[in-house]
């Protein structure tokens, strides 16, 4: 069983889980508050892992050490790129 | 540790992202349990919005590097060679 299938059987087995409910396929007469809450759950778990991403890019650009060599250097190597770029002909 | 503008930076990236998930998750898991009269109604949208608004961002989002893309590609066209 390779990971793919698992992660997709995964997904498959969430999915109708999440189609049950929401489209009432088994007609199980849950509560109307159930229903309002599983509708969105895809688009909830999109924004929760967009709001995590974004958490952790901006936790580590606050923990990053500095590094002032590295900087300069990467500035140099910035400038030489794009000169050697724009004698290429690659208009930014 | 980083200083000054990229601990900032990065400090207020954590803290609109935790904002976001807290009002974002109690507008779609909380308040369906809440009854119609309850006061933390009056700070959410209807709740068809929880929906419309982040389509609207996914979509702008697109079009922004989209945008992008083909400014970068038509600055660097070149007219046919004619033989």
């Amino acid at each position: 069983m390779t990971k793919l299938l698992e992660w997709v059987g995964g997904v498959l087995v969430l999915g109708a889980a999440w189609a049950l409910v929401t489209f009432d396929l088994l007609d199980l007469s849950l509560p109307q508050t159930y229903k309002e809450v599983a509708w969105p759950m895809p688009l909830y778990l999109l924004v929760t892992f967009g709001c995590y991403s974004l958490a952790t890019v901006g936790y580590r650009v606050a923990t990053f050490n500095d590094c002032e060599e590295a900087a300069k250097e990467l500035q140099e190597q910035i400038k030489e790129a794009k000169e050697d770029l724009r004698k290429k002909g690659l208009k930014i | 540790m980083a200083t000054g503008v990229d601990q900032a930076v990065g400090m207020s990236l954590v803290g609109f992202s935790l904002l976001l998930f807290i009002y974002y998750s109690i507008w779609v898991i909380i308040l369906p349990f809440m009854d119609r009269d309850h006061v933390l109604h009056k700070y959410f949208l209807p709740r068809e919005y929880s929906v419309i608004l982040p389509g609207i961002a996914a979509v702008i989002l697109l079009l922004c590097i989209g945008t992008f893309t083909a400014v970068v590609m038509w600055k660097n066209r070149k007219p046919k060679k004619v033989d």
